[in-house]
């Protein structure tokens, strides 16, 4: 009995073994196989029939309406060229860190989310052209607001970043003393907790978040220290991106893009697709 | 503190749902993990010694791995090297992929506890069931396996409640529990943004979920007491 289940038990572990090299000796098969795939990132999106848009919870570019539908800039133009390939639309939310991940992995399909074309991105990911302008503002406590109106008054405050974000390299190029958070949101926290003295930000983000009728009340923004785009990123040698800067100049053209742009308010930030 | 009443049925409703994903989750690893323990527990004290070295280092590189790594690996390995995203990218592959990951590190734990529950019966019982006559399975379900279970209940009760609050770590694939839901009210979700209180109000969830595991595993800790 006991010798059964001993050799039951280790053919099992012999075949889950077998079954690991089996799938390494396929990876070297695939990746020829898959090299030809990734010729036509169209062919394979249009092949399953849905284009997985990975998104983070951000408005106004994709958030939920109270039917619990994606709505914003980004999810509405999502929609619209999903529709222009034919294909369904699937949005996911996914860890903003891990985009490139989930991107290489397959898991979406596209980043549409208000990013930063920043090196990082761009050398991570086929972009589109940029869509819409953005900036990077500093967020200190309203009642301090005063004292720092310009850029030689930050000297001695210290900051709170997004790791990775374009709100780090400008503090980094400026040698202010930052800590890095995890988010932009708890870059926020920070100064609201009063652990840090200010944060910088994406502006779209502070209209959003900071001042009256917001959870952050206390805080404002005063500096402007830089302008950035965002874009639209696509899996590496992804011919998708080439068809979203069509479709971006073909909806420019007719005024479908503007028109969405009002929609959400961010029309004044939107670069004109030639 | 308006603003909070104001905001806390919103809020509540969506950390339920995010509680409810933390639960599915928390089950599934239980009833994955407690059997699947039991084999593993097996391997490892087997005579055949191949088995048994196979399974000790498959527990080590469990064991000896952050589950976060590991839940990225199950979830992203597969597209990433293999070309074929096996769990897709919608909320039942993500949570699929976690279970996956939760029920494998968790039955490894699991694993040990039960051997040192088996090897802490003494010996002396299984040879008195031997001369009596008892066949190996026969002393393992009648004799032993009671007695483990009560030695094993108290250190299965530390990992079932340290279990409840690692699901958190499922979040890194975007799989949305709990701590998601109320971390998305800091960034802006539903017309509420920048309200930090949601992420910390999610340790009261925990904090009762705990409570009633607590009471629920001491009853049967009791139940068990007959044995001494």
């Amino acid at each position: 009995m006991k010798k059964l289940t001993a050799l039951i038990l280790s053919l099992l572990m012999a075949m889950s073994l077998a079954a690991c090299g089996g799938s390494s000796d396929n990876k070297q098969e695939s990746t020829t196989g898959a090299a030809a795939a990734e010729e036509s990132d169209m062919a394979y999106v249009k092949d399953k029939g849905t284009l997985v848009v990975g998104i983070t919870d951000f408005a106004p570019m994709d958030y939920k309406d109270d039917n619990g539908e994606w709505i914003g800039f980004d999810a509405d133009m999502a929609k619209a060229f999903a529709e222009s390939l034919g294909v369904d639309v699937e949005f996911v939310e996914i860890d903003w860190d891990n985009k490139a991940l989930e991107l290489e992995g397959k898991t979406i399909d596209c980043v549409w989310n208000g990013m930063t074309l920043t090196d990082e991105v761009t050398s991570a990911m086929d972009c589109s052209n940029a869509y819409c302008n953005n900036a990077q503002v500093v967020i200190v406590p309203a009642d301090k607001a005063d004292q720092y109106q310009d850029v030689n008054s930050l000297s001695d405050l210290t900051f709170a970043v997004e790791a990775g974000s374009a709100g780090e390299a400008e503090v980094k190029a400026l040698e202010l003393n930052y800590t890095p958070v995890k988010a932009q949101s708890d870059a926020l926290m920070e100064v609201a907790a009063g652990t840090s003295d200010a944060a910088v930000i994406d502006s779209l983000m502070a209209a959003a978040m900071v001042g009256e009728g917001t959870g952050y009340t206390d805080l404002t923004y005063t500096v402007g220290l830089n302008s950035e785009e965002y874009g639209v990123g696509f899996r590496k040698g992804s011919d998708l991106a080439a068809a979203l800067n069509d479709f971006f100049v073909a909806s420019y053209a007719d005024g479908t893009m503007q028109a969405c742009a009002e929609t959400y308010k961010v029309q004044a930030a939107l670069i004109e697709q030639k | 503190m308006d603003l909070i009443l104001e905001q806390m049925p919103i809020v509540v409703n969506a950390l339920n749902v995010g509680f409810i994903q933390t639960l599915k989750l928390f089950f599934v690893t239980l009833i994955g993990a407690l059997p699947l323990g039991l084999i593993i527990s097996f391997g490892s004290m087997s005579r055949f010694k191949p088995l048994s070295y196979v399974t000790k280092f498959f527990v080590w590189i469990i064991r000896g791995t952050p589950l976060m790594i590991q839940l990225l690996i199950v979830y992203y390995f597969p597209g990433l090297v293999l070309h074929n995203p096996i769990w897709g990218g919608g909320e039942t592959g993500r949570f699929l992929a976690a279970s996956t990951a939760f029920v494998i590190n968790y039955a490894c734990y699991f694993s040990e506890i039960y051997r040192g529950g088996i090897q802490g019966v003494p010996v002396g019982q299984e040879e008195a069931g031997l001369v009596l006559g008892m066949t190996k399975s026969q002393i393992f379900f009648k004799v032993t396996l009671l007695q483990m279970i009560k030695r094993i209940v108290p250190p299965i009760s530390n990992e079932i409640i340290t279990l409840v609050k690692d699901t958190s770590l499922a979040r890194i694939i975007a799989l949305q529990e709990i701590i998601w839901a109320g971390q998305a009210f800091m960034k802006g979700s539903q017309g509420i943004s920048g309200a930090i209180w949601p992420l910390f109000f999610t340790a009261v969830y925990y904090l009762i979920w705990n409570g009633i595991l607590t009471v629920l595993l001491g009853r049967l800790e009791k139940k068990l007491d007959y044995f001494r």
